[in-house]
């Protein structure tokens, strides 16, 4: 019914009222000629009202004439007097054109470019460059070849293993993945030396080429030269470059430093709830606020009701914010207890930063209680291959 | 004679199982619960106002009384009608 409603607004039609005495004859007149009737009421005796198409008005007047009745129009609806109305207020319709025109515009311009994963290239850098392809925020939307963009960048920056473009909105999300390159291969050919990658103490030099210049014993610090590709011929003047090898092997120390309170405060709740509801339209949030939360220290946490059981991104979201009520409450924990966790938390902690192919030859662990705080410091030394090959220049 | 051919037509509706309403050119009246009446393959409307609908038929005058009657739409073959409905009669 809704379909035919509609067409009919958008058709345009008249409401009408009809007096006379042979109304009956007046409809059937109508039926048979075709003419498109409905919504019929009787008001009194002599009068009935109804809707008629605006063909359908016209070619009524022949029946008009006929039956001896008249035609008065009470009403018209629809679109077509809807715009003959606002043919007669041009602004308002420039005004309506216009409105619709800036909104579309507006919203197929790019106005923020977003770049979400990159760790070591700076923003800075990778807008820089997108703005040199002429890709900034004030372009049109729809000009965005995304696998251009996605090429560009993954040829450029070296260490992108992943690139990938999104248009949300008038935002222009990158989204990327860089590859860490720590020991960039360095071709066989070129000449280059072979550096400590971090601090430690010389425990075994084995030089497969280029001349080794530290020896067992010795203290090195970050960057220092391990293995020199420089070999000088004794009795001239000359030197060879050569491309050096090997491996140095070294004492390093990894340590990890724990600090945790004896007395600890712990929050609890106390099962009191405040809610708060929130309409979410995309980013934007309404709450409704009933008041002020009558506690003092409380817990805030979210949650989302569906409104469509539909496994969709709805853009218009319910949130029910609780504020649950807690009571702040002092533990003292034991101290023995506090020493050993902390010990267990830094041996996992440095189990991450060291390398598997590392022997650990020592573990050093000790405990200070001072003004209510554990500290555990744990130190583990290990002898692990410390060289980096660095290109001489 | 118009009994016979009446008859002959019967007939074939029947064996062939054709609906009468086509074949026989009588009305098909339908009623939705007391609020809508639809009368196929009427003959015009005598008379009508809120409380008495009046329409001819085939087989004679339809009468139906009820309330706020309103004619949802009418054309050539078909009348619709709304409102609370009380009665239909068939007189003929």
């Amino acid at each position: 019914m809704g379909v035919v409603k509609a067409w009919n607004f958008f058709k345009g039609y008249v409401i009408i009222k009809v007096k006379g005495l042979t109304l009956e004859r007046f409809l059937n007149l109508a039926a048979t000629n075709d003419i498109y009737l409905w919504d019929i009421r009787r008001i009194d005796y002599t009068e009935l009202e109804m809707k008629a198409t605006i063909e359908g008005f016209r070619a009524l007047k022949e029946i008009v004439n006929k039956v001896g009745c008249r035609v008065e129009i009470v009403e018209k609806k629809g679109l077509p007097f809807l715009l003959y109305r606002i043919k007669n207020r041009k602004a308002l319709g420039i005004g309506f054109i216009l409105f619709f025109i800036i909104i579309i515009f507006l919203s197929s311009i790019i106005w923020d470019i977003d770049i979400v994963g990159n760790e070591k290239v700076k923003n800075e850098d990778i807008l820089k460059f997108l703005e040199t392809e002429g890709i900034k925020s004030g372009i049109i939307k729809y000009k965005v070849d995304k696998d251009y963009i996605e090429y560009l960048l993954l040829n450029k920056f070296e260490n992108f293993s992943f690139v990938s473009v999104e248009i949300k909105g008038t935002k222009l999300i990158i989204e990327l993945k860089e590859i860490e390159l720590l020991n960039e291969e360095i071709d066989e050919n070129t000449p280059s030396h072979i550096i400590a990658a971090k601090k430690g103490v010389i425990e075994k030099v084995i030089a497969r080429n280029g001349k080794a210049v530290v020896r067992k014993g010795d203290i090195v610090e970050k960057d220092d030269i391990l293995i020199s590709g420089i070999i000088s011929n004794e009795g001239s003047e000359g030197f060879m470059l050569v491309h050096a090898d090997g491996e140095v092997w070294a004492k390093t120390l990894y340590s990890y430093k724990i600090e945790e309170p004896i007395i600890k405060t712990v929050k609890e709740e106390t099962g009191r709830i405040f809610e708060r509801k929130e309409i979410k339209i995309g980013d934007r949030g309404i709450q409704f606020i009933k008041g002020d939360i009558p506690f003092d220290d409380y817990v805030e946490s979210t949650e989302e009701v569906n409104i469509l059981n539909l496994n969709i991104n709805f853009p218009i979201k319910i949130l029910v914010h609780k504020y649950k009520e807690v009571e702040t409450k002092e533990i003292e924990q034991d101290v023995d207890l506090v020493k050993e966790k902390n010990h267990i938390k830094a041996v996992e902690e440095l189990n991450k930063q060291i390398p598997q192919k590392a022997d650990i030859i020592s573990k050093d662990v000790k405990h200070f209680v001072k003004d209510n705080i554990v500290t555990t410091y744990v130190a583990i030394e290990v002898i692990e291959d410390i060289s980096k090959k660095r290109p001489i220049n | 004679m118009d009994k016979k051919v009446e008859n002959i037509k019967y007939n074939i509706s029947e064996a062939l199982e054709l609906p009468k309403d086509i074949v026989l050119d009588l009305p098909k009246i339908t009623i939705i619960g007391n609020i809508q009446i639809n009368i196929l393959n009427h003959k015009g409307i005598i008379e009508y106002s809120q409380e008495i609908l009046r329409v001819n038929s085939n087989i004679g005058v339809i009468k139906i009384t009820g309330n706020d009657l309103k004619l949802k739409t009418i054309l050539s073959e078909e009348i619709i009608v709304n409102g609370i409905i009380d009665k239909i009669e068939l007189i003929s």
